[in-house]
């Protein structure tokens, strides 16, 4: 490594402007905040800065973009090596391999100049198109009697994810990303499907391959395991159930089966041998398993041998359909044998050793399994807890796409199987057949079958019985922190309707990993979760060399020991990724040496490896989905990272990843955290009772585990968008969650490249400021450029009575300049199609009226027949005047007769004959707005396509919504003339009042505290911080306003504006963030006094988009009962709703009389008319439809 | 004259309201008032924000705009420009002309035209705009010679407005008001007792005392309360946004206030005169 020589000029100066960038070096503004270049820098102060070094690399959004590269750079290879060869029934000779498959980067086709050009993501969204990349495979096939290869066969086309390997953005520096169009604050790590950015949401499981003992719906102790393999997915369960019989439970057997006839069945027929497997040599265990142990002999018939006992399970496999109807059943005991080693338990794999089946591993896996069983039973029901954290695995775009990607490969290949076979059946080919043609023309499949899937979201991979529906969402772009906290969101697969509070509880194991603020209230609280700011998930490796690892580090293989072996005192059994390796005698060096490997950059840096003293178990996992983060190694009570490194992961010298290779900071999952103890602070570490710094902290330290590790910064607990919150650890927690899902509402900034954006709706502040008080969250994820909000001078005081509950009074000369202000984008859009009957949608001239004068609904149009750029439009006129023909699809001949082809098509007819309907875009909301751009393109197919952007801008009025960071939200109730304000003696006048009201049972101290170093900030002229667990003290605050000739309360001498007589009491004055929400009263306002009705009942319509009436529902209608206004009720619900004058007889009962004649009766001597609702009457035709007689005695009124 | 012998400063006239000027920069007075009532005082303070005429841009016309902004961004720019007023006193208001839209009586013609050539970002500030009339122009901070800024362009966009400015009040659009701030204090010490102070133990020590309160005498601990005392002194201190000086600011409040007084007496005079009462002539001529 060059000598560090410090410069005027930064290292990476102007090349950093987010921690999205690719670019190493990443922001400088960041790594130097608040220092100087020359200043000192202590590890244990400054130790954060390494959260930007790993923000570069690592974290957020990098997990979406890490498990699609290792989806299109490892997982596509896999799934085409395991699928590599098509072969053919009909010819024996014919073979077809894959060799190789890679994917492009995007690439559009210029028609008109004849070349391909590299496809932007921005220009996806404009022109509704798909950001894919094509798939190609190399492949080599017969030909007649020929070898043929082929390079660079197109077989579908993949959609990329932004930022990804393929993605054109990656490796662009921020210039050249704004000349793609394309913000470089985006996150990234969505999709364009068709125009519309989608999510693939990160989906949590519970971890397969994994033993987890737990209790079933009838109190019984069961342990299972869900496998999972490429092959297979299944679930085995082992059941302590009634009479201490152990039974095993699985999809492909039609009953239970004893648990000690799968183990003769895998070869151990020995009863003793089977006993000691499971129980070693402990009498409890054996006391528990006996009555299992009888069973075998109890059988009908009895089960003594492997071969009798293979037998007797192959009578309980189920029959599937497709096997049924082959007919083709193979011997009881071969199909048992095969079921025991490929399904069961699938993922622990049953070896061919010299054409012999080894089970062992296997048996001793269930035997394990059963052990565990009998272990919860003797501790009296102690099991597994389903909701740590360790036992969840969460699923990202890559896994889930690889799932979707190996099904439809395999179903494209049988078609493709299927093609070959019925062209090489043919026996009169006049030329020979090229296997490549099939595999070229069918390359839609796999397109449509990926572009389907993530636009709907539904996941249908029949192999594994999958059906997920919802894993792709609409990425949010109400603001930027909307769509980055969509980019983190988790999503369990639990049932919303069941009612247990477990998975929705906050787990302890969720610390560091998941943000315990950020989710949403009601049906999905705790369901949905967000990441917190240092996690990362891992995705698979290989475990290869892990497995030779562990034995050359002193496991005992599984294959040469007894069960007595296994489960002496001292030994503890070895997993590697859920399967059984072996058993060690000396776990704690195991685990050690492991560690140290591990350190030494010997073995991935995501690979964990914990010890477990309860079920003497040492874990080692390299599988993909763990959650884990960074941690800063202790040894002897020292933080490995030293101040030095901390400066040069400041300069940009040492990356996060030079740490982690220097062996001083590692990655832990959940599981292995459990088998440490961190120190928060430096402060905090412990060795041997001493604190680092020489003295003897307490004498409680003493009985304290020694620290092995430290965190590297307390405010990653919380995820980025609680990251935005001052001072939330101050704040009453249910606070922080509201403001969560608020700042997700909150109008601001929502990309560099917003104002080229065509979005159907887009919320955009006018004068978007960053907050006074800010935290280091907010610097990391680039809130402070992209923000949302304004920092208001707020007063706490009440004023007016237009305050009450939790109302805002505004400043009119506030809103004047500019505050609150906001625009409103709405896209208008339309195809124009071309018809298969040789005719096309037309854009069409404005209508006139008889005298020449252009009608106003179509005044703004311009000679193309959409509306011109920047022309005010107003409720009801037309955007875009398209027409369509009446007829679009190609005539067909009258009869047969008429032409000599009857039937079939009688070619185009003129399309100049054929007439045009009007199929206008109107604009249909209230207020005037501008017409901002208009875009003509066309889509993929080459249709023509027309967006219109049509722009509102509005100011704050009453009813709008605004909200602090601490979850106060609140309506604007009154808009006050300036003069009328209150004032401090400096004459400053508030921008909001808000009620003191809002405090005392919200308990948002932070929000206090905001107000104070706000003050302080806006005094001092710097920026405060906030940050969680951290930030500017209010000690300091509080000295600064003091200098400043203020109180050091944050309260303020303030005049009346209406009386200039001073207030009572003084006021909490000073500057607190406001964020605008998307919540306006123009896009609600609604009223109506008539209106359209509904066809079917004649009642009024009901929503504010069909101009609706209001409702006067159950409740209204009690009260009115109760108030004896019969009459008000009479005319809501009848006269002002659905009254209709109905005829009805006197004589017979029945409706429907007309005109005064019963045509039932043939008499008109009793009809009369009634009011009724029309409702009503519908009631009684259709129960007279159905037979029913309803019949009505009509009376006159008293 | 007659010599406060507190404070040394020297007050215009005895008898009736009085003002000390303290301090006159380019854009704030620092003034005393005394002699009058508090209802008085605080009108004087309202009717600096709220009434006192100043010419902005009200009414903005695009010819041709192919910059980042959006059309009534700019115009809501243009018109918190302050526009140095002058000639308001000789503007209609709208409401007061007949013409349709506008007229020479009652607005001023800015028009800005500029374009970007330049490879780098061109800022286009106020004084780019260009008035019809030399007396009106914007307000240009003698610190900041360029003005305000209003947009920036990049290389090929352009920005052509015709803007419309009229005579207004801050009661309409704060982009009226001719002052940015009226600082407004009186009794310092807090003898009236109007107030309470908020402490933990002694207010004394921790309130800072107000920079006004050497004006005044402080209380001794043992002087009794006077419960009948009335303000006296009123301290203001009046910022300019540019658009009329400090004074003139102070000055026209005044005129404002006297013509609606006037207003109050001519129709009062008015009914008394049709009641066949004496009507009293007014004082003071305007």
């Amino acid at each position: 490594m060059p000598p560090y020589v410090p410069s005027d000029q930064p290292p990476g100066r102007g090349k950093g402007s987010s921690i999205f960038e690719m670019d190493t070096m990443g922001r400088d503004d960041l790594r130097y905040a608040g220092k100087k270049l020359t200043d000192p820098i202590s590890a244990a102060e400054d130790k954060w800065r390494l959260v930007p070094a790993f923000l570069q690399t690592k974290g957020l959004i990098k997990q979406h973009v890490d498990s699609f590269n290792y989806f299109i750079e490892t997982e596509m290879k896999q799934i085409l090596l395991a699928n590599a060869k098509v072969d053919s029934d009909v010819d024996p000779a014919f073979w077809l391999k894959f060799r190789d498959i890679r994917v492009k980067q995007p690439q559009a086709y210029d028609a008109r100049k004849g070349v391909a050009y590299e496809l932007t993501p921005h220009e996806c969204r404009l022109r509704d198109v798909t950001y894919a990349g094509t798939i190609l495979v190399d492949i080599e096939y017969v030909r007649g009697k020929q070898l043929v290869k082929k390079r660079g066969i197109e077989v579908g086309r993949m959609p990329i994810m932004l930022r990804s390997s393929r993605c054109c953005l990656t490796g662009k520096s921020p210039a050249d990303m704004v000349k793609a169009g394309e913000c470089p604050l985006d996150p990234g790590g969505y999709f364009i499907i068709r125009g519309t950015e989608k999510v693939i949401l990160i989906q949590e499981q519970l971890s397969k391959n994994r033993i987890i003992v737990e209790t079933d719906r009838l109190g019984l102790i069961n342990a299972s395991v869900t496998s999972s393999t490429h092959e297979k997915k299944s679930k085995t369960n082992i059941c302590y159930g009634k009479a201490g019989r152990v039974t095993m439970k699985h999809n492909s057997f039609t009953a239970d089966v004893p648990v000690v006839v799968v183990m003769k069945a895998m070869g151990i027929e020995s009863d003793r041998e089977i006993a000691e497997l499971i129980c070693g040599n402990d009498e409890k265990f054996l006391e528990l398993f006996s009555p299992s142990l009888e069973e075998s002999s109890m059988l009908d018939p009895p089960v003594y041998t492997q071969r009798q006992a293979l037998d007797w399970l192959g009578r309980k496999v189920k029959v599937t359909a497709m096997r049924s109807r082959i007919g083709m059943r193979k011997d009881y005991v071969e199909e048992a044998r095969d079921l025991l080693a490929t399904t069961v338990l699938a993922h622990v794999p049953v070896d061919d050793i010299n054409g012999q089946w080894n089970y062992r591993p296997k048996s001793v896996y269930v035997a394990l399994m059963v052990r565990r069983t009998l272990q919860a039973v003797k501790d009296g029901g102690i099991v597994d807890d389903r909701d740590f954290v360790g036992n969840k695995r969460l699923e990202l775009a890559g896994q889930l796409l690889s799932l979707l990607f190996e099904d439809l490969f395999k179903s494209w290949q049988a078609n493709i199987k299927r093609a070959i076979d019925t062209q090489l059946k043919r026996s009169n080919r006049t030329s020979q057949y090229d296997a490549a043609t099939a595999v070229a023309q069918t390359s839609r499949f796999i397109t449509d079958g990926l572009f389907r899937s993530i636009s709907s979201g539904n996941w249908n991979v029949k192999r594994f019985k999958m059906e997920r529906a919802g894993v792709t969402q609409v990425l949010s772009r109400l603001s930027y922190v909307s769509a980055l906290g969509m980019m983190t969101r988790i999503s369990s697969q639990f049932e919303k309707t069941r009612k247990v509070s477990g998975p929705r509880a906050l787990q302890t194991s969720q610390f560091g990993v998941i943000c315990p603020s950020d989710t949403p209230e009601g049906e999905a609280c705790g369901l949905i979760k967000n990441l917190a700011l240092m996690t990362h998930i891992t995705t698979d490796s290989d475990d290869s060399s892990m497995r030779r690892l562990a034995f050359i580090l002193g496991v005992e293989d599984i294959n040469v020991l007894t069960g007595l072996d296994l489960y002496e005192e001292g030994t503890y059994l070895v997993f590697l990724n859920g399967v059984i390796l072996g058993v060690h005698r000396k776990p704690e060096k195991f685990v050690n040496d492991f560690r140290a490997l591990r350190r030494a950059g010997r073995v991935g840096p995501f690979v964990s490896v914990y010890r477990t003293s309860t079920q003497r178990t040492v874990n080692i996992s390299s599988d993909g989905g763990r959650v884990c983060r960074p941690l800063i190694i202790v040894n002897k009570g020292k933080s490995m990272v030293t101040d030095q490194d901390v400066k040069d992961a400041i300069h940009g010298i040492k990356t996060f990843e030079d740490l982690i290779q220097e062996g001083k900071i590692e990655y832990l999952d959940v599981n292995e955290e459990t088998d440490t103890d961190i120190a928060m602070y430096d402060a905090d570490l412990n060795y041997n009772g001493k604190v680092p710094f020489g003295a003897i902290a307490d004498p409680s330290a003493l009985d304290r585990p020694n620290s092995t590790h430290l965190e590297i910064a307390p405010f990653t607990v919380l995820g980025a968008v609680a990251g935005l919150i001052p001072y939330p650890h101050h704040n009453q927690s249910p606070r922080n969650t509201y403001q969560c899902a608020m700042g997700k509402q909150a109008i601001g900034a929502i990309a560099y490249n917003q104002l080229t954006r065509i979005d159907t709706l887009l919320y955009l502040m006018v004068y978007p400021q960053q907050p006074m008080v800010r935290t280091r969250t907010i610097e990391l994820i680039g809130y402070d450029k992209l923000p949302a909000g304004q920092n208001a001078t707020v007063a706490v005081m009440s004023y007016s009575g237009y305050d009450i509950e939790d109302a805002l009074v505004l400043n009119k000369a506030s809103v004047d300049r500019g505050f609150g202000r906001c625009q409103v984008m709405r896209k208008f859009s339309t195809m124009i199609k071309s018809y298969p009957n040789q005719t096309y949608d037309r854009l069409a001239d404005r209508a006139e009226d008889a005298y020449g004068q252009v009608l106003e609904k179509y005044d703004i149009l311009d000679d193309d027949g959409i509306v011109a750029v920047g022309e005010r439009i107003k409720t009801g006129q037309v955007v875009i005047n398209k027409q369509s023909p009446t007829e679009t699809s190609p005539r067909v001949a009258p009869m047969a007769g008429a032409d000599d082809a009857g039937g079939q098509f009688m070619g185009a007819t003129d399309p100049a004959t054929i007439s045009y309907k009007a199929s206008p875009t109107t604009f249909k909301y209230d207020g005037d707005a501008v017409i901002d751009q208009v875009l003509l393109t066309t889509n993929e197919e080459d249709q023509t396509l027309v967006k219109a952007l049509i722009r509102q801008t509005r100011r704050p009025e009453l009813g709008d919504k605004f909200s602090s960071r601490h979850g106060q939200k609140g309506v604007c109730g009154i808009i006050v003339q300036q003069e009328d304000m209150p004032f401090a003696d400096t004459g400053v006048v508030p921008d909001i009042i808000m009620n003191p009201h809002g405090f005392p049972s919200r308990m948002t101290v932070g929000k206090m505290i905001e107000l104070l170093a706000g003050k302080a900030g806006v005094l001092a002229g710097q920026l405060q911080y906030g940050t969680a667990f951290g930030g500017s003290k209010v000690e300091d605050m509080s000295n600064i306003l003091i200098s400043n000739g203020f109180s050091y309360s944050g309260k303020d001498y303030v005049t009346s504006g209406i009386t200039g007589e001073p207030l009572q009491a003084y006021i909490f004055f000073g500057p607190v963030y406001y964020q605008k929400l998307k919540h306006m009263v123009l896009d609600k306002m609604h009223a109506r006094s008539r209106g359209p009705r509904a066809v079917l009942t004649r009642q009024p319509t009901e929503g504010r988009s069909r101009d609706g009436g209001l409702r006067v529902g159950e409740m209204e209608r009690d009260c009115l009962i109760g108030h004896g206004t019969a009459a008000l009720l009479m005319e809501r619900l009848l006269y002002a709703s659905d009254a209709y004058d109905c005829e009805m007889c006197g004589e017979c009962g029945l409706v429907g009389a007309w005109h005064g004649f019963c045509n039932y009766c043939k008499s008109r001597k009793g009809v009369v008319k009634v009011k009724i609702p029309y409702a009503c009457k519908l009631l009684f035709q259709e129960l007279m439809s159905m037979n029913v007689v309803p019949r009505v005695k009509v009376k006159d009124l008293e | 004259m007659n010599i406060d012998h507190h404070s040394g400063l020297s007050f215009t006239e005895a008898g009736g309201p009085q003002i000390a000027i303290k301090e006159v920069t380019p854009t704030t007075v620092t003034f005393v008032l005394s002699n009058t009532d508090l209802s008085v005082a605080n009108a004087l303070r309202r009717v600096m924000i709220a009434e006192v005429p100043t010419i902005a841009i009200d009414l903005v016309d695009f010819e041709l705009n192919t910059t980042v902004l959006a059309d009534e961004f700019i115009a809501h720019r243009l018109g918190l420009i302050p526009i140095i007023s002058h000639q308001a006193v000789h503007l209609n208001y709208r409401h007061e002309c007949t013409c349709s839209p506008y007229c020479e009586e009652c607005s001023v013609l800015f028009s800005l035209d500029v374009s970007c050539q330049s490879e780098n970002a061109m800022s286009v500030y106020s004084t780019h705009l260009v008035s019809s009339s030399p007396a009106v122009q914007p307000y240009v901070d003698p610190a900041n010679e360029k003005g305000v800024l209003i947009a920036k362009l990049r290389k090929g966009q352009q920005l052509h407005v015709k803007a419309i400015a009229r005579k207004g009040t801050g009661k309409e659009h704060a982009k009226w008001a001719p002052c940015t701030g009226v600082a407004f204090e009186y009794d310092p010490h807090n003898k009236l007792r109007h107030t309470t102070y908020w402490h933990e133990e002694d207010a004394r020590k921790e309130w800072p005392l107000s920079a006004k309160a050497v004006e005044e005498p402080a209380p001794r601990d043992d002087e009794p309360f006077d419960y009948k005392a009335k303000p006296e002194r009123f301290y203001f201190t009046v910022e300019s946004t540019g658009a009329l000086p400090p004074t003139t600011i102070v000055t026209q409040a005044l005129d404002v206030l006297m013509r609606k007084l006037a207003e109050v007496h001519r129709v009062l005079g008015g009914i008394a005169e049709a009641q066949g009462e004496p009507v009293v002539q007014p004082t003071y001529n305007l």
